[in-house]
Formats: structure tokens, C-alpha cells, sequence
């Protein structure tokens, strides 16, 4: 089976895209990414014999690679899904990402970063951007992990947002992404009706702030949340420890820890949180089985087969 | 300067000033003629430029149209959300060859837009408030962009299904490539201003090449046009590098000025068929110059030639040549002139001739009137000596003897008187030519004074010598020029019996000596002063009158020339010019 993905990882040693009944048996970093069924796997060995990553490849080639019968499994992205055609299958998780403007830690104007936080249209984005895919929100973590993410105010202020703008220095805003370019260019705009002169550019480096999309690596909040922040290389989010706490009390952490830990994370707005959003795949005729996605975004190609493939 | 000079240089001077005048006039009046023939041809580049920025309304109105009436712009009108249709404007732009497209809902809510796609949502209230732009076709828009705003030529067409209205607003951007994508003729070219600012930007200039050089050349023309708002021209830079520039104003859906399109013609072809001209005008004017003093120099040699004539025989009259006439051919003035200066050497031939003769018989009237006075003074003696010898000889015959010696002895006197009086005539009508030879001119006048010198005393005369140094050598003949210092001195001793001062004094001049022998005597009369060289004419009592004839004479011969200036009472001074003086 040959699954298609936008991600391009560069690292030297493959990334864990599967987990029990298939091991790696050829990894070309960024590129591509060849799982084996595992004979001796503990659950039964699987019905796919293989399965292929090809990694790097853009929306429209991976839909387009799909309509022809290249690939069995592509990403689609806002765009891409509703041109899909009628009866095609369509996997979605629930809300596992995150799109969030991350401030370069240079960036200290505190006053400009919550006007941009204000200044941010996410409506717009999500229903006509992101057709209406994911959730708006102002929290790191998704409503169905957290549970308190509509705590996070995330309607846009535009008076209050031009109330903190003055005096505020061009902002470049990068985004690497070309298929997230379209939201940048939108919170540009908006930025600009508060008053904020904002570039849009493709070169994250030395941008002052970064439109980046975050992965929920775990089910736990805490757990999810600290991961969040080392990535964003923000300060590790507090812990209201009692004496008992044990070593893994972070996974043990009760949801008002974890609000004011995000809380913590989002004061001063260097991250700013905008949309949560799902993994979404097209499947190819030739797939059966499945779903191959678990709602926290996880493959499971174990009970998949592929029509007229030889086991 | 000579006639013929004078003429040819008047003629010459009529000739150049025709021919500038009339080279001056046809240059202006052709350069007139041209500029006029510029002028139309401007204005025909002019109006094939409006036709073709009228062309291309027209078919941004057509493609709008085209956009708007197409089924998948009804199909998206009649859609309860429109919010899948953000990007739909991007790729039908690009189709359509549009800088600029936007499909816009009922409300004025920008569904897509290709300039700016993030813009969706946005509201366009031009589009909803008024609708003027219906009645306008394409127009003039200020249009923002996420890099700046720009001016653009905007068209608008609608889909309308039932009563859902969807608005397709479509455009060019007026920059650079629309400005190189227009069909112009050869040597026009288009700029454009576009005033999107409050005052003059350079930058906001340009031409189909990028931003317009040297835009302050044209900012004048410019800011009349933002400030009339109406068409205007003006001809910037100059020589063949000149252009005439038409500045028509570009008003907006709001009448507003968004833009100056400049169409600028080369003058090129004109101010080099102008330096054409003048050059041509200036060669033809050098030939037609050139060719007329020739005419001229011809002309005056002809015109002045009976002039030169004249002239030459007035000067052989003037040297002494009265028999001098002059060829008549001609009946004009020149003619009249020369049959009258015949006419009048003719007289002068005449009257000279009745003037000596005259002046001959006069002369023999005097010379037989002082032969005879000079002559009766010893015949007188001789026929009282003869008739007393003859009364002797009759009555006394005793005392015949001693009488008779005593009257032979009166008689040999008074003869030897004669022969002195007849030889005197006889040396001065032998006159000898004068053997001219380097002479030391102020020691032979010192030398001559010198044999005055007991004289002057006797007669009570100081004389006084001024002789300049520069005086030396002088051809004349010693003997001649001694007896003329001679004859000057006494006649100077004569004319003081009272005593007086004798100054002789000799100068050197141009080209001779000058000699003066002045005196402090009586004067003489300007009557006298007139007739004075005239042989036989004496104011004297016991002179022959030939003293100061023989003076002129002597002086005649040797070339020179002598006068004299004398005022009554207060002496005379005698004035001698001998030519040559070596130095």
C-alpha cells in the first residue's frame, strides 16, 4: 500500500509512523519510508505485506496521485477535500493539531502580540480557508482533550487590538508551509485593519513571529502540553506538586493543573493559539478495511487489505 | 578708402542683409509650416492613441462580461455559501489575462479575489453604493493591493440569477506591461503618472520601460494637469532629443484625477529636417552672398570705371596736364559729368592760354617799361654831355678840349652803365640749368652769411642762425643756391634801413630741408606778397626786379619750392622746400 504525507523528516533514523505488526525495512531520510509486515507480530501478522511513505509530497500531487490510482492514501488538505469526488472515503481523526503564530523569543513588544492576538479573524479562516474543517479556538490543547479550551477567549477585538498597536514596528510573519500560506496572508490583513504592518514571508529563520502547526503528540494534557512547549522552546509549564506527588505526576495532572499550566504558556502571547485541526485522508478504491486512523491521529493499518492483492 | 572699395562694401552689406532677411523669413515661415504638420501629426497620434486605450475599455468590458455571463459564475451567484469560492478568482484571472478580478457578493462582500485572495469577506461599497460605474464601461481605480496601491483600468459585469446578484469586477493594472502591451506608432511613446499621492512622486512616473527618466523634466507639465484638470502640451528637453508631450487627465468613477497619461511624440524628424533646412538655408544664403559680391565687385568696377577716369584726368589736370579729356560712351550722369570736365579743361586750356599770352604781352610791357626807365637814366647824361660839348665846341672853343675830355669820360661812364643794365638782362635770360651736387646745405648758408657779415653791421642788422643738426647733404647746385641766400639776404638788408634782426634758419622735413630767411622790416601788402616773384616787379627805387624771379627761378630748378608770409610792418619771412636730405 502506498500512503502519500506532506511531512519531510530529515532525521536520520525513521519516524515511528507505525507501530505493532509492521517494521521498518528501508528508510530514505525525507523521502521515503518502506514498513514490512512483522510476521511474529504479537496481535497476528497483518493483511498488508508493505506499506510505503512517500514523504515530502504536496497537497495537489498526493490528490492528484490518488484520482489516478498512484497512491492508496493521501493527506487532503481544506482545498483538496471538497473537490473530492462523490463516494470517495475519507478518514478524519479528531482535532490533533494545532495552528498557532509562535513569536520569536527577540520579539518583546508584549503590546503588539496581544493586538496581533486580537487583531486575528479566526472565523474567517476556519469557514472559508479551512472549510469550515477543525475548531476555533484559543487554546493549545483541543476541546476534546482538555476539556476547558473554550475558556480560551479566541474572538478577534479589533478596537482593542488597535488600541495596543500604535507604535509598533513592522512584523514579519513566516510560514514555511505553502498551503498555509493563505492564512498567513489573512492574518496579514487583519493585522493590518488593527493598525500592524505585517509581511508575510516564506523564510521562518529570522522571522518575528511564525505560523506553525504543532502536532498533539499525546492523550494526556500535561503530557501534551509540556511536549507543546519543548517544542516551542518555551519554559516547561508549571506543576502544582503536592509532596506526594510521584515522578509521573504530570501525566497524573488534574484539569486545573493543566489549565493554568496552558494558561501560564499563553500569558504574554507568545504562542497564540488559532485553530485545531484534524488529520484528513483520501483512501483509494483499493483500500478496505479500516478506518486506518485512530481519532488521536494514530495509524492502524492492521485490519486493512488492499483489493485483489495477493496476502 | 577707394570708390569701388566703398561701393563694393555697400553692396555687399545690401546683399547680405537681403539674403539673411529673406533666408530668416523662409526658415520661419517653413519652420511655422512644420511645426504645424507636427502639430496634426501629433494630434493624429494623439487620437490613434485614444483609440486604442478606447479599444482596450472596450475589451476589458467584453472579457468582464464574458466572466460574468458564464455558467460557472451563475452557478456560483445562485450558491447559499460562497465561502468555497474564495479562490476561484486567481485561476479565471490568469485565463483572462486580468491583473485584477473579483467576484463580489450582493452585499458587497468580496467572495474571491485574485489581487489579493486574503481579502475575501471584505466588503466592496463602491459596487453596491450608486452603481455609477453601469453608465462607464471601464474606468479609473485606485486599487489596493498587499504590496501597495495602484491605479488599474476596471470594468464591472454582474451575474444575476432570479434575485441573487453576484458582481464580477475585473481589471488591468495600469504599470509598465500594460503600457508596453499598447499598439503605438513609430516615435510616440506613453507614459503614465499615476497620482495616487498628495503631491508630485517621481516614482509614480512611468513608461513602458520601468520608472521614466528624468521625471522632473516633465513634473511642470504635470502639475498643471493635477491642477486644470484638463488637457495640455508642452515640448520638453531639446534639439533632436526633444519631445512634444500631450498630457490628457485620467479622472476616476468619482471624477477624481488618478492618473496623467503622457503621450509623448519625438521631434526628432523634425528638428532634423529643421537643421536640414537651416543647413541648406545656410549654404544657398553663403552661395547667394558669395555670387552677389562677385556681381557687386563686377558692377562696381563697371560703375566706377569712367569714375577712375575722371578721377585720373582730374589729377593729370591738378599735376598740369590741361589738355587732359576724358572718353564719353555713355549718356547717363557719369556721361554729363565727363562731357562737363571736357567741357571745363577745355575753359582752363583756353584761359590758360589767353592768360599767358596776357601775362607775355604784360611782361613785355614791363620790360619795355624798364628798358625804357632804365635806359633814359643814362641817355639823359649822355644827351646833356653831347649838347654841352656841342655848345663848347660853338661857343668857347677855348674850353672845347677840357669839356670834351670831361664829356668823353661822362659818356664812357654812362656807356659802361648801359652795358651793365643790358648784361644784366642778358644773365637772366641765361639762366643756366643747375649742376646739382651733395651739398652740406647749413654750411653753405653759414658760409653765405659770413660774406655779409661787415654789411649786416654796417646796416645795423643782427643776424641770428637756427641751423638744425639733422640737416646735412642736400643735391643742389652750390653756385645757384648762393646766389639765392644772396639775393634773399639783401633784399632782407633792404627791407630793415633801420637795422632789424636777420634769422636764418634750416629744418629738416619729410622727405628735404626747409630754409627760412626772415627779417624784422616793413612787410609787405598781400598785393604785393602776390606779385613779388614777378619778374621786373620791384617794391625797391633803384632795383631791376629780377632779384626774387631769379630767386623762384633757381628754387623751380632744383624742385623745390619757395613762399613767403608777411604781414605790413611786421617783417618778412621767405620760406624755401628742397627735396632730399641723406640723414
Amino acid at each position: 500500500m502506498r500512503v502519500e504525507l506532506r511531512q519531510n523528516a530529515e532525521t536520520p533514523d525513521p519516524p515511528a509512523l507505525l507501530g505493532g505488526g509492521f517494521t521498518i525495512a528501508r528508510w530514505e531520510a525525507g523521502r521515503l519510508a518502506v514498513y514490512e509486515a512483522d510476521e511474529n507480530a504479537g496481535g497476528g501478522r497483518p493483511f498488508l505485506g508493505s506499506v510505503e511513505f512517500h514523504l515530502g509530497r504536496a497537497l495537489r500531487d498526493q490528490a492528484s496521485d490518488l484520482d489516478l490510482g498512484k497512491a492508496d492514501v493521501v493527506e487532503l488538505g481544506p482545498g483538496e477535500l471538497r473537490r473530492q469526488p462523490a463516494g470517495r472515503r475519507v478518514w478524519s481523526s479528531s482535532p490533533v493539531r494545532v495552528l498557532a503564530l509562535v513569536f520569536a523569543p527577540r520579539y518583546e513588544d508584549a503590546r503588539v502580540r496581544e493586538a496581533l492576538a486580537l487583531a486575528v479573524d479566526r472565523s474567517a479562516i476556519h469557514t472559508v480557508l479551512l472549510q469550515r474543517q477543525g475548531e476555533i479556538s484559543g487554546a493549545l490543547l483541543p476541546q476534546w482533550l482538555s476539556g476547558y479550551a473554550f475558556l480560551f477567549p479566541a474572538a478577534a477585538d479589533l478596537g482593542r487590538a488597535r488600541q495596543l498597536a500604535p507604535g509598533a514596528r513592522p512584523i514579519t510573519l513566516g510560514v514555511s508551509d505553502a498551503a498555509a500560506r493563505p492564512i498567513a496572508e489573512r492574518i496579514a490583513l487583519n493585522a493590518r485593519d488593527a493598525g500592524l504592518v505585517v509581511s508575510v514571508t516564506p523564510q521562518t529563520a529570522n522571522a518575528d513571529v511564525v505560523l506553525a502547526e504543532l502536532r498533539i503528540a499525546s492523550a494526556d494534557p500535561a503530557k501534551a502540553l509540556a511536549q507543546i512547549a519543548e517544542a516551542l522552546g518555551l519554559p516547561a509549564p508549571p506543576r502544582e506538586a503536592s509532596p506526594n506527588t510521584a515522578p509521573n505526576a504530570a501525566a497524573n495532572a488534574s484539569p486545573e493543573q493543566a489549565y493554568a499550566a496552558e494558561r501560564a504558556l499563553l500569558e504574554g502571547f507568545r504562542v497564540i493559539p488559532l485553530i485545531h485541526l484534524p488529520d484528513v485522508y483520501g483512501v483509494g478504491a483499493r483500500v478496505k478495511g479500516g478506518p486506518g486512523i485512530a481519532p488521536s491521529g494514530e495509524w492502524r493499518f492492521d485490519n486493512l487489505w488492499l483489493e485483489g492483492a495477493r496476502p | 578708402m577707394r570708390f569701388r572699395t566703398r561701393l563694393l562694401l555697400i553692396f555687399t552689406v545690401a546683399i547680405v542683409a537681403s539674403v539673411a532677411v529673406v533666408d530668416l523669413l523662409v526658415l520661419s515661415r517653413t519652420r511655422q509650416a512644420f511645426e504645424r504638420s507636427e502639430t496634426q501629426r501629433a494630434d493624429a497620434l494623439v487620437l490613434q492613441f485614444r483609440n486604442e486605450f478606447d479599444r482596450r475599455r472596450r475589451e476589458l468590458v467584453r472579457t468582464v462580461n464574458a466572466i460574468a455571463a458564464s455558467e460557472a459564475a451563475h452557478n456560483i451567484a445562485i450558491q447559499p455559501d460562497y465561502t468555497q469560492y474564495y479562490d476561484y478568482a486567481a485561476p479565471q484571472a490568469a485565463t483572462h489575462d486580468l491583473d485584477l478580478l473579483e467576484l463580489v457578493a450582493a452585499d458587497g462582500a468580496i467572495v474571491s479575489s485574485a489581487q489579493w485572495p486574503a481579502r475575501f469577506g471584505y466588503k466592496e461599497e463602491w459596487l453596491t453604493t450608486g452603481e455609477d460605474w453601469k453608465l462607464r464601461g471601464a474606468f479609473l481605480r485606485r486599487e489596493e493591493l498587499p504590496l501597495g496601491v495602484t491605479l488599474a483600468l476596471v470594468a464591472v459585469g454582474t451575474a444575476t440569477e432570479g434575485d441573487r446578484k453576484l458582481y464580477v469586477a475585473g481589471g488591468r493594472e495600469l504599470d509598465r506591461e500594460f503600457l508596453s502591451t499598447l499598439v503605438l506608432p513609430a516615435g510616440m511613446r506613453v507614459l503614465l503618472y499615476r497620482n495616487l499621492e498628495a503631491g508630485f512622486s517621481p516614482s509614480q512616473l512611468i513608461d513602458a520601460a520601468g520608472p521614466a527618466a528624468r521625471p522632473a523634466l516633465l513634473r511642470p507639465l504635470i502639475e498643471q494637469v493635477r491642477l486644470e484638470r484638463r488637457e495640455s502640451s508642452r515640448i520638453v528637453g531639446s534639439g533632436a532629443a526633444a519631445e512634444s508631450f500631450h498630457a490628457v487627465p485620467l479622472p476616476g468613477l468619482d471624477n477624481n484625477l488618478l492618473g496623467v497619461l503622457l503621450i509623448a511624440s519625438s521631434r526628432r524628424d523634425l528638428v532634423e529636417l529643421e537643421n536640414s533646412l537651416v543647413r541648406t538655408g545656410v549654404i544657398v544664403a553663403a552661395a547667394g552672398i558669395l555670387l552677389g559680391i562677385l556681381l557687386s565687385w563686377w558692377a562696381a568696377a563697371r560703375v566706377t570705371r569712367p569714375m577712375h577716369r575722371l578721377a585720373d584726368s582730374a589729377g593729370r589736370v591738378a599735376a598740369g596736364d590741361w589738355n587732359t579729356t576724358v572718353d564719353v560712351s555713355s549718356a547717363d550722369e557719369i556721361g554729363v559729368l565727363a562731357r562737363a570736365f571736357n567741357r571745363m579743361t577745355g575753359e582752363l586750356v583756353a584761359q590758360r592760354e589767353r592768360l599767358v599770352q596776357a601775362e607775355r604781352v604784360a611782361a613785355w610791357r614791363e620790360l619795355a617799361r624798364r628798358l625804357a626807365h632804365e635806359l633814359k637814366n643814362p641817355l639823359f647824361p649822355l644827351q646833356i654831355t653831347v649838347e654841352n660839348m656841342l655848345r663848347a665846341r660853338d661857343r668857347s672853343p677855348e674850353q672845347f678840349d677840357e669839356v670834351f675830355r670831361e664829356g668823353t669820360a661822362t659818356l664812357l661812364a654812362e656807356l659802361a652803365q648801359l652795358k651793365q643794365i643790358v648784361g644784366r638782362f642778358s644773365d637772366f635770360a641765361k639762366m643756366p640749368a643747375p649742376l646739382v651736387q651733395p651739398v652740406e646745405f647749413n654750411a653753405l648758408v653759414g658760409d653765405t652769411l659770413k660774406l655779409f657779415a661787415g654789411q649786416l653791421a654796417q646796416a645795423r642788422v643782427q643776424a641770428v642762425t637756427d641751423l638744425d643738426a639733422a640737416v646735412r647733404t642736400v643735391p643742389v647746385d652750390p653756385e645757384q643756391m648762393t646766389r639765392v641766400l644772396r639775393n634773399l639776404v639783401l633784399n632782407a638788408i633792404d627791407a630793415m634801413p633801420e637795422g632789424g634782426t636777420l634769422t636764418v634758419r634750416t629744418a629738416a622735413v619729410a622727405g628735404g630741408v626747409r630754409l627760412e630767411i626772415a627779417d624784422t622790416g616793413q612787410g609787405l601788402t598781400p598785393e604785393e606778397c602776390a606779385r613779388l616773384f614777378t619778374p621786373y616787379y620791384t617794391t625797391k627805387t633803384h632795383g631791376t626786379g629780377l632779384g626774387l624771379a631769379i630767386v623762384q627761378s633757381v628754387v623751380s630748378d632744383h624742385g623745390g619750392r619757395i613762399s613767403v608770409e608777411s604781414e605790413k610792418g611786421r617783417g618778412s619771412t621767405f620760406r624755401i622746400e628742397l627735396a632730399g636730405n641723406s640723414v
